[in-house]
């Protein structure tokens, strides 16, 4: 590992942050680090899901796997995941819900006794651990919270039934879908916007607002006062190479010159609700780090060869 | 929302409407069966017995447990209990002695099957609470059976020398009979009139005209036809009556000891025109069929097309069963007479025939029960049982199941038409054609690729088939019908038939068919007026002519069909609405039901405001109601099919039928076989009219899938696709099998101890007990693996149980028992029902709605897949761009820019085909911006801020750079079709042999392999892979070491030795070394014994040979080439 360092120190600034929303820009790095942080938070930063289900009663509409299927899919509350254990390597039990390190029981009773349609929902799953509850989506704001009853499992017909017991075990998303505490994380490389002022004062006014329009998002503005075209909002654009096109077609190319910034990232993360947004992203800064604990520790080491194969060799500079 | 969908139901219904009302119509009108029967069965002793005035068919009630309650049966018992649904069948049998009073006994024919929902079954008028109640579908529709055409059965032939024969079928074969003796007989006319009668159509005065039919040979033709009677000296009606008799009565079964004319009368009643029974309209018709025939020979007419739809009629479900029916009721008869006659004439008994107790005796040997059964039969296996063929010319492959694959394929088997299966082995390709005249009544989309194609046919959405009722669902009297449409005719100017009259030929009048019988001819001045009156009292409901008259007006032209005024009433044609634009009246009193025969000869245009190409002097009288009405059902339910390529359009409609859905909606009460369940469906985004006119809903079929369309890993080529493995994960295309088995104790094999056994499980073996609960039968909610047990049956007599155990390869999820508790004392049947999960996996088959099917070829991880910078959002789905140069289905890219826009705007796009060609023809007056359809649904897109195509920039999820291109991408609703690997896939190392050759046995089922064959074995030689070969074909195949003499070269006479204990070969090893002990049986000596290792069937051909008395000689040397 001799040579130039290509170590660099990333600055993250955040816009915009809410429980399940957040919004930051990550300067001074590349698109191997930046895609690196996308995929850790979608499949790799462990949350808690129900994963087994014991059915005792089940007289409802739909058939036990379904069921089991659905429960699987409800977000539950993970803070405490990351210090948990898997249960395939906890010693202190066989993920059957007996230990706390690694999983979690919930029971689920319902019987619709009335005429009236019976909706199960999340909220009627019960567990001791308070640490890990089904996602709460009511909305704090609004005090009628009555209504809102959390995720519909199974709608009960009178005399129908539901009775089951269910674990929930730490996993990741790379497991299965339902692990992934990440709805949606993106990113974009930010934009660099240069008009050639030059080019553009020989456009008409009626020139300039149809070249304007011409992006299907909102990128430039046409200032009517001033008949002035401006750069309203540089992230809306989603690289489509409209206005350039356009550019073109109007017989005036290089008028605008947009090229995307190699080290700098606009990401967006939308939390399951599993764990806050930003939680997501420190958890995945954290896991990504052990990953590469795990390749720096066995460097040298006969176990590297067995850790990567082939390209074992190839690691240690061979 | 009620409204809405009660609306729906009524627009399905009408698409099942014929199927039902064709049984109505069998149930109602038994004496239309029983009467044709009476005259059949007369006593020589002048006793006769004849079945009464109807026979009656009873609703379905349950077996009386408790004699005073009738319990009606619903079909969801039926379907429990994999019994028919049928009800009590009952006829009355007269006999009548001596004219003396008649003696009526009801005899119990048997359970006559029921169709659904039909007249008498219990769920005939019910709502959809009602279905729910019974646990039926809420849009339960009803009908069973298919149809099929059929054809008429007497045939005119011209002789080269100028004459004609009239062809008859009488018990399978065709008998020619000359015209003019057939003439003759039927009344009593002179030469002179028949001549006459025959040379009418030609006169001098038209020469070669418009029109004209006749020419001057008809003359001589006539005086041929007259002269071939005279030849036979024949002279009166009598005498050609005698003729006809003589040569018929060996043909005839029970009428040797008649008169000839008695026999003649009944030829010319029974197998000439059977449609009319008036002789003078039989010799109108003759002549009508003579002369069209002599203008067919001199090419004034062009020969009607069999093939073509214009000629043709529907055979429906009830009618089938009702002309088998009296079939079967004549053969019981008459083998009632038999048995009844039999007795009498044995003299050795006292028979009185009198005594009904002695009749009934006799009777009974001729139980009445085989009839309902025989229908039963027939219903259950398509097979005609029959010594006439009824005139049909198929005797199997009458019915088909109706599955419930999904609600398409339901749907589709009642608007099925097939030409009938005799056409299938037909060489020529000429049937298959789709002819113009099938317009608006068979969709041309709709048929199956290969060996159907174009037999089996689909009606378009709009088409329907006349009935024997009325719109108020009233029988209608053809009587009256007919009556009045006479009456309106003579109004007109019709001059009548009936009071004999010699009349002009087609230039100047033209004949009047109705119903095939010449009512009278019209002159050809008028008739244009006469039609266009007809056309407005048909829509006019209180006119008493019905709506769905045949108005089949040929007019006069250049050596063209055949002209006349043809009218139809019959039940079972084909018929659809269209737009009457010459009658100015308002709202729906101008949508008339046209008929493909009269369809040809309309000037219809279609509501684009063009004129299609039509001249001045023929202005459009008719329009259609919307384009749509040419496609059926499912073709209308494809997205802008108008966009695609036509075949793609072919494979949609078949594949849309194949796909796993959501077949029901009562599935938990259901024992069906084996039934495709989709966990998730959703609706699609977008839809055509048709989708929500039939409220598919329902029954949705597919998901919403993102789509993007790029060459990503290379694992897309060739049709395959790409799935997010999170998708799939979180529900998408998840469903299941549902798979019932009925186990009937008392349907077991051995009789002796079928009392015996019961459901119980073994007390003596626990490692059952974990499965199969203390009554013998499963755990509700258990899983099966492969060969465990699921049922254990106890046989009560030797102590032993016996467990019945899953086949296949996947395990399954014991869903709901069912037991039959009919038999009170022990539980004899039950049904049980296994759900197999088929979430998708690698193989499995998915396809678009415009013929773009492929194959799951990885699971592809979520975090790999490309994702859009914007939105975040990964596709579900990615094929390949090849997928669309050369299929050129349009319409799919079109569906992905419509739902990407619709979901952004929140609501559903209408796709319905040729929607614009409307449109623009109604906004034409109103602004003069036609927009085209891409940049209607472009602009969505552009509306939210996404690219007006449809693309986006798309970003590597390995590498997380841009793509190089801007990708395709969008929602399309993506089907899974029924087609699963878990189904499919085939291996084998070791396993079963063939008991003969000892070669691995082939089929799935038993865990065979598959074939190595010539032309595996070919490539194997041509790229040189001895080894490979040999392996295959030997060592992993029929590998044996046979014991040869060298001395006589035999491999058959190996004999070992006496004292020797026999050593067994096992399997394909060679034996524990006995070399010494192994004799050739020929030389008597073991000296020349060698092992040779060789297939073994060479072995088996050397026995065989050897058999011939051909022996094979081996001669077995060290060296190679030695």
């Amino acid at each position: 590992m001799e040579g130039k360092s290509y170590q660099r120190f990333p600055k993250v600034k955040i816009r915009e942050m809410k429980d399940d929303f957040l919004k930051f820009e990550l300067r001074d790095t590349d698109a191997s680090m930046a895609n690196a942080l996308r995929r850790v938070m979608i499949a790799e930063v462990p949350t808690m899901a129900i994963d087994l289900v014991e059915i005792e009663v089940n007289s409802s509409v739909l058939n036990d796997e379904f069921i089991a299927h659905r429960l699987g899919l409800i977000p539950l509350t993970s803070d405490r995941a990351m210090s948990m254990r898997f249960s395939r390597d906890c010693d202190a039990c066989d993920g059957d819900g007996q230990c706390e390190f690694c999983s979690v029981e919930f029971h689920l009773r319902a019987k619709c006794i009335s005429d009236q349609t019976l909706d199960v929902t999340s909220k009627d799953l019960y567990t001791a651990d308070h640490t890990v509850v089904p996602v709460d989506f009511s909305d704090p704001a609004a005090d009628d919270s009555g209504d809102q009853r959390g995720i519909i499992i199974v709608k009960l017909r009178r005399g129908q039934e539901l009775r089951l017991r269910a674990i929930a075990r730490k996993g990741i998303g790379k497991d299965h879908a339902k692990w992934s505490p990440a709805a949606t994380v993106t990113f974009m490389y930010e934009p660099d916007i240069r008009i050639n002022e030059e080019l553009m004062e020989t456009l008409t006014p009626e020139e300039k607002r149809s070249w304007v329009e011409s992006s299907p998002t909102k990128v430039f503005e046409f200032d009517e006062d001033t008949q002035q075209v401006y750069v309203c909002d540089a992230e809306a654009y989603t690289y489509d190479d409209e206005v350039i096109k356009k550019a073109e077609a109007m017989g005036k190319p290089g008028l605008v010159d947009i090229t995307a910034k190699e080290d700098s990232f606009i990401f967006t993360v939308e939390s399951t609700g599993a764990i806050k947004a930003s939680q997501l992203v420190l958890n995945a800064i954290e896991i990504l780090k052990q990953k590469l604990d795990a390749v720096r520790l066995s460097e040298d080491t006969e176990e590297a060869d067995d850790q990567f194969g082939e390209l074992g060799a190839h690691m240690r500079g061979g | 929302m009620g409204r809405k969908s009660a609306d729906s139901q009524e627009e399905l219904r009408e698409l099942f409407r014929h199927h039902i009302e064709s049984f109505d119509h069998l149930i109602d009108s038994g004496r239309s069966v029983s009467g044709s029967i009476r005259s059949n069965v007369q006593f020589a002793l002048s006793a006769a017995s004849s079945l009464g005035p109807r026979p009656q068919v009873f609703t379905p009630i349950k077996e009386q447990l408790l004699r005073s309650i009738k319990d009606p049966v619903y079909p969801f018992e039926c379907r429990q209990a994999k019994t028919s649904y049928t009800g009590k069948f009952m006829a009355e049998v007269c006999f009548q002695y001596d004219d003396g009073a008649v003696i009526r006994d009801k005899l119990n024919f048997g359970q006559f099957p029921i169709m659904l929902k039909s007249k008498l079954c219990n769920l005939s008028g019910a709502d959809p609470q009602k279905l729910v109640a019974c646990r039926e579908e809420a849009s339960e529709m009803g009908g069973c059976v298919r149809e099929d055409q059929s054809s008429m059965s007497v045939r005119v032939y011209y002789l080269r020398s100028g004459s004609a024969r009239l062809g008859v079928w009488i018990k399978g074969r065709e008998y020619l009979l000359p015209v003019g003796v057939v003439l003759k007989a039927l009344v009593d006319t002179t030469d002179r009139e028949i001549y006459a009668n025959l040379t009418c159509c030609y006169s001098e005065k038209y020469g070669k005209g418009k029109g004209v039919v006749g020419t001057q040979l008809i003359g001589e033709r006539a005086q041929i036809i007259l002269d071939e009677v005279q030849a036979l000296s024949l002279f009166t009606r009598s005498e050609c009556l005698e003729h006809i008799g003589e040569h018929f009565q060996p043909v005839m079964e029970g009428m040797e000891n008649k008169s000839y004319s008695v026999v003649a009368d009944s030829i010319l009643k029974d197998y000439i025109f059977v449609h009319l029974d008036n002789n003078h309209d039989k010799f109108n018709l003759l002549i009508f069929m003579v002369q069209k025939l002599f203008s067919l020979v001199d090419q004034t007419s062009v020969p009607d097309n069999p093939d073509s739809l214009q000629n043709q009629e529907v055979l429906l479900p009830g009618h089938l069963i009702s002309i088998y029916l009296k079939e079967k009721l004549e053969e019981w008869l008459n083998k009632a007479k038999k048995l009844l006659q039999d007795e009498i004439n044995n003299e050795g008994k006292s028979f009185d025939f009198c005594s009904l107790a002695q009749v009934k005796k006799v009777m009974a040997k001729n139980p009445p029960k085989q009839i309902s059964s025989a229908v039963e039969n027939m219903l259950k296996t398509g097979r005609l049982v029959t010594q006439t063929g009824l005139d049909l010319q198929q005797r199997a492959g009458f019915t088909v199941q109706a599955e419930r694959l999904n609600y398409l394929r339901f749907l589709s088997h009642f608007r099925a038409v097939h030409r009938g299966s005799s056409f299938a082995g037909l060489r020529t390709t000429s049937v298959r054609k789709l002819l113009p005249e099938s317009w608006g009544f068979l969709c041309p989309v709709h048929t199956p690729d290969g060996e159907p194609c174009g037999l089996l046919n689909h009606m378009t959405c709009t088409c329907r088939i006349t009935s024997y009722f009325d719109s108020q669902g009233k029988i209608r009297d053809f009587f009256k019908i007919r009556m009045s449409i006479l009456s309106v005719l003579v109004e007109v100017g019709m001059s009548p038939s009936l009071p004999k009259l010699v009349q002009a030929g087609p230039p100047e009048v033209l004949s009047v068919l109705l119903d095939g019988r010449i009512v009278g001819s019209i002159s050809a001045s008028v008739i244009e007026k006469v039609v266009a009156h007809l056309r407005r009292l048909k829509v006019s409901p209180t006119s008493g002519i019905p709506n769905d008259l045949e108005v089949g007006y040929v007019p006069l032209s250049m050596g063209g069909t055949y002209p006349g005024l043809y009218l139809f009433t019959s039940p079972a044609r084909f018929v659809r609405p269209v737009k009457n634009i010459s009658i100015p009246s308002s709202d729906e009193q101008n949508i008339e039901l046209i008929g493909p025969f009269e369809q040809v000869f309309m000037e219809i245009k279609c509501p684009d405001g063009g004129d299609g190409g039509r001249r001045d002097s023929f202005p459009a009288t008719h329009e259609e109601i919307h384009p749509t009405g040419v496609l059926s059902v499912v073709a209308n339910l494809i997205p802008w099919p108008n966009h695609n390529q036509s075949p793609r359009n072919m494979y949609q409609c078949q594949m849309a039928k194949q796909t796993m859905g959501f077949s029901l909606q009562a599935l938990h009460c259901r024992a069906d076989q084996k039934l495709y369940h989709l966990q998730t469906p959703q609706s699609p985004l977008v839809r055509t009219s048709t989708y929500t006119k039939y409220n598919m809903d329902e029954y949705p079929s597919g998901t919403n899938a993102i789509v993007a369309v790029l060459a990503y890993t290379g694992y897309d080529m060739e049709d395959a696709m790409i799935l997010n493995k999170s998708s799939v994960d979180r529900g998408m295309f998840h469903g299941q099998i549902y798979q019932t088995e009925t186990i009937d104790l008392s349907d077991q094999r051995n009789r002796s101890d079928r009392v015996q056994s019961v459901f119980r499980r073994s007390s003596v073996d626990k490692s059952t007990h974990s499965l199969i609960d203390s009554d013998g039968l499963p755990y509700v909610g258990q899983t099966i693996k492969p060969y465990e047990p699921f049922c254990s049956i106890y046989n009560e007599v030797t102590g032993a149980t016996r467990t019945m155990k899953r086949k296949g390869s996947e395990p399954a999820v014991v869903d709901y028992v069912s037991i039959n508790v009919k038999n009170k004392k022990k539980l004899q049947k039950v049904n049980i029902r296994f759900r197999q999960p088929r979430n998708p996996i690698i193989g499995d088959k998915f396809s678009s709605r415009h013929g773009q099917k492929g194959v799951c070829s990885q699971l592809w991880p979520d975090i790999d897949m490309p994702f859009s910078g914007g939105t975040g959002m990964r596709p579900d789905l990615i094929i390949n761009p090849h997928a669309f140069p050369s299929r050129m289905t349009i319409a799919m890219l079109l569906e992905s820019v419509a739902a990407k826009g619709g979901s952004l705007h929140g609501k559903y796009v209408d796709a319905t085909p040729f929607s614009g060609s409307v449109k623009e023809a109604k906004e034409e007056t109103e602004s003069k911006h036609p927009t085209s359809l891409v940049d209607e649904l472009g602009q969505m897109l552009r509306e939210k801020g996404f690219n007006y195509h449809g693309v986006e920039v798309l970003y590597s999820g390995v590498y997380g750079t841009e793509l190089p291109c801007e990708i395709f991408i969008g929602p399309v609703y993506y089907q899974r079709l029924r087609h699963m690997v878990s189904d499919k896939f085939q291996v084998r190392s070791t396993g079963t042999i063939d008991q003969v050759t000892r070669q691995p046995i082939k089929g799935r089922k038993r865990g065979g392999g598959i074939r190595f064959g010539e032309m595996e074995r070919d490539s194997m030689l041509a790229h040189g892979a001895a080894y490979l070969l040999h392996d295959r074909l030997h060592a992993c195949s029929d590998y044996h070491i046979a014991d040869v003499c060298s001395l006589c070269g035999s491999i058959l006479t190996t004999t070992f030795h006496q004292q020797q204990k026999r050593i067994r070969e096992i399997g394909g090893l060679p034996p524990i070394k006995s070399s010494k002990k192994v004799t050739c049986h020929a030389c008597q000596t073991g000296k020349g014994m060698e092992k040779v290792a060789m297939p073994y069937v060479f072995r088996y051909l050397a026995s065989e040979l050897a058999s011939m008395n051909i022996k094979m000689t081996l001669q077995v040397s060290d060296s190679a080439g030695a």
